[in-house]
């Protein structure tokens, strides 16, 4: 029985008991006009509908999971069973591929040995097909008559399909939520297993990043695990230099968008901008890779710098730059465009010039947003990969010379993972440390830019 | 036709208005409207709402220019200078006339830097010490100074509304202007805060030509020596405020003084 047949089962049964509800709603009503319901007719269809439907589902949900071991026990258990090869490998195949022709996802089994099993299958899935529809039954007729039987005039409806509806809610943003602690989890986990082969000090303080995966798994060398270097490309890289580009860029366009630009203008120059943001940041890499990095490199020679490299952190920090220019100016935006006009009128009244009063009041009274917004930005840029892999490297390198190779803790991470090793290796491992550190930085950037735009949510409220 | 009262003796016009209309986008919100504005008086717009006297009075700082689709025609004086002459320039305009809006906007910024913020951009003092006195003395002028003497480091937003509005004219009063323009400046306000700032106009009066924007029948007749009345766009009646509060020449006055509409 698929899971389609089952939730059209479902949809099916919930109808009719939502009919079934609503006419016994309706009956009181017609029967007596001095009575009146509690909650309209409605909300008890709703209420039976939801007392058949809930259990169905639930019920499908915990089929779909024993109802294929109950088959494939049953098939054991038969005699054709006893012809089943002992090597657990073999075995399996010639299970599944039975089952496969039963299912009519086959037509013929490979392993001949399997073609007794075909009609132990098909049986044994007929079989337990009917249960499930059976108990499916009962379930949605049990549910029904519960809820059926409890539609009474006085009867608050409302509140239990209410309560519902907020259950269903919450249950879709712990999706969300669950999903981030999983990942947290799951960082947490490969993280401790790594710090208990390489001590946390190396780790965080070391400044040499040279992983051997090809070194024994016993014999690890703490020194070559030193993520410094990794963490200064990404400061350098997201933090500086896009920074340097993004945040000047950023408040200028913001800036001559609100308070110089016509409105013509800002129709087509905003959502220009907010093209930016929507390019895939492999196309930003290519275009780090071959035009900027090439073009900083013959600037480097031609003003006499020998030994520039085509992969300079300088390129990837100015591409990534631009690319979050439109992060910081869409923030900035908001929150000049959020500063009562009252504050902008009081100020030209006062005989202040249109610059005076974006430099004197709007800046600084927009200042948390726009601090918020540059946070997101950082966040955003330190988690970039594409465009430092195809510009800068995956060379760690810990120096202060932007046009040198350098690489991000993203940049390790992908190269880590990617490679074919043990994941008891502490080279596989070390991409879980480091995917934690990163982790860790930006949830506190973003803890922090949620806590400033609501203290500029309140200065105005 | 706008009926000037007779007993409106001239005393040499601070500003002069002379056929001015304006339009927002097709619709005309003043309609030939012409009016001399008395240095030593407090002139009081009264009017239904809607009629245009907001607008009109910010015709005065030309603060119209700020919205794009308003555009103001005729002649306005200030001191027998056109002030949308090449030669007047708006942000001495609006040194020379300051405002004080509806609704108290103080800057997100503190007590002091609120007086501070127009001699700084105006060049008015030269060094800290000179700064402080006309924070000091815009305060003491706008009946304020003792009670924020203490906290001039505290935000602006921080004090109540009724001291908002006060710091807001200390505000104005810093640049030193002619002119002081007020639209409805007490109508956000409770009673008591209503009566200081009352008190406050009358006290300045004199030293400044002040124009209010009311609602309030009662706040003209209490605070104002002169009255002009709007309705429709055009000014209907304009005089000395009791002439025009006991003895309306025109019947639409009349009316609305006795509060038969608007």
């Amino acid at each position: 029985m698929s899971p389609i047949t089952l939730i059209l089962i479902a949809i099916g049964l919930g109808l009719a008991g939502w009919l079934a509800g609503r006419a016994k709603a309706w009956s009181f009503q017609k029967s007596d006009p001095e009575v009146r319901l509690v909650a309209r007719p409605t909300y008890h269809a709703w209420y039976v509908a939801v007392w058949i439907v809930v259990p169905v589902l639930a019920f499908a949900l915990l089929w779909s999971i024993i109802a294929p071991q109950l088959v494939t026990q049953s098939v054991l258990a038969s005699p054709a069973a006893q012809a089943l090869p002992e090597f657990g490998f073999e075995r399996d195949a010639w299970l599944s591929e039975a089952r496969a022709v039963a299912t009519g996802n086959a037509s013929t089994v490979f392993n001949q040995g399997a073609e007794a099993l075909v009609g132990a299958y098909s049986e044994a899935i007929s079989r337990y097909n009917l249960i499930g529809i059976v108990v499916t039954l009962l379930i949605a007729f049990a549910g029904g008559a519960f809820a059926f039987l409890r539609v009474k005039p006085d009867f608050k409806a409302r509140t239990r399909v209410e309560r519902t509806v907020m259950v269903v809610l919450l249950l879709a943003s712990l999706v969300a939520i669950l999903t981030t602690f999983g990942i947290f989890a799951s960082l947490v986990f490969e993280t401790y297993r790594f710090f208990s082969i390489v001590s946390p000090a190396d780790f965080f303080f070391g400044t040499f990043w040279g992983p051997d995966p090809m070194s024994s798994v016993d014999n690890t060398d703490g020194a070559k695990y030193g993520a410094i270097p990794l963490f200064w490309g990404t400061l350098f890289i997201g933090a500086i230099i896009a920074m340097i580009v993004a945040i000047p860029l950023g408040l200028m366009s913001a800036i001559c968008l609100t308070q110089y630009a016509n409105p013509r203008l800002r129709t087509w120059v905003k959502p220009a901008l907010e093209i930016l943001a929507g390019v895939p940041t492999v196309v930003y890499g290519y275009f780090a890779a071959l035009t900027v990095a090439p073009a900083i490199r013959d600037a480097a020679v031609a003003v006499g710098i020998s030994g520039a490299s085509t992969e300079s952190a300088l390129a990837a920090g100015i591409v990534m730059g631009v690319m979050i220019i439109p992060f910081v100016s869409s923030m900035a935006d908001d929150s000049i465009a959020a500063v009562p006009s009252a504050m902008r009128d009081g100020s030209y009244a006062m005989g202040a010039t249109k610059s005076e009063t974006i430099k004197r009041v709007l800046f600084p009274a927009a200042l948390p947003g726009i601090v918020a917004g540059v946070m997101l930005a950082v966040s955003r840029a330190i988690g970039e990969t594409m465009i430092v892999v195809m510009a800068a490297s995956t060379a760690a390198n810990l120096s202060a010379n932007p046009l040198d190779r350098m690489t991000t803790v993203t940049v390790q991470i992908v190269k880590l993972l990617t490679g074919e090793q043990s994941t008891d290796h502490p080279t596989y491992l070390s991409a879980f440390a480091l995917g934690f550190a990163l982790f860790l930085v930006t949830l506190l950037l973003n803890i922090i830019a949620l806590r400033v735009v609501k203290r500029f949510r309140e200065a105005y409220e | 036709m706008t009926v000037i009262h007779e007993k409106l003796e001239d005393t040499g016009a601070k500003m002069r208005a002379r056929d001015v209309s304006v339009y927002y986008g097709t619709k005309k919100a003043i309609d030939e409207v012409s009016i001399d504005i008395s240095p030593k008086y407090v002139t009081a717009f009264i009017g239904p709402s809607g009629c245009g006297k907001s607008t009109f009075l910010r015709c005065f700082n030309r603060m119209n220019d700020t919205i794009p689709i308003a555009k103001v025609e005729g002649l306005i004086e200030l001191e027998g200078e056109d002030i949308h002459s090449d030669a007047m320039d708006v942000v001495q305009l609006r040194a020379r006339v300051g405002m004080v809006f509806q609704k108290p906007n103080p800057f997100p910024k503190t007590i002091y830097e609120n007086i501070a913020y127009g001699p700084k951009i105006h060049g008015l003092a030269e060094k800290k010490p000179d700064l402080d006195a006309i924070v000091e003395k815009s305060l003491t002028r706008a009946g304020l100074w003792d009670e924020v003497k203490d906290r001039l480091e505290d935000s602006g937003t921080a004090l109540s509304g009724g001291q908002q509005q006060r710091l807001c004219i200390a505000r104005a009063i810093a640049v030193d202007p002619e002119v002081i323009l007020m639209d409805e400046p007490a109508s956000a306000l409770d009673p008591i805060a209503t009566a200081k700032i009352e008190e406050l106009i009358d006290e300045l009066s004199g030293r400044y030509a002040i124009v209010i924007v009311t609602h309030s029948m009662q706040q003209a007749a209490r605070v104002s020596q002169r009255t002009a009345f709007f309705h429709l766009g055009k000014l209907v009646e304009y005089g000395p405020t009791s002439d025009i509060f006991t003895n309306p020449i025109e019947q639409r006055t009349q009316d609305y003084i006795t509060g038969r509409y608007g």
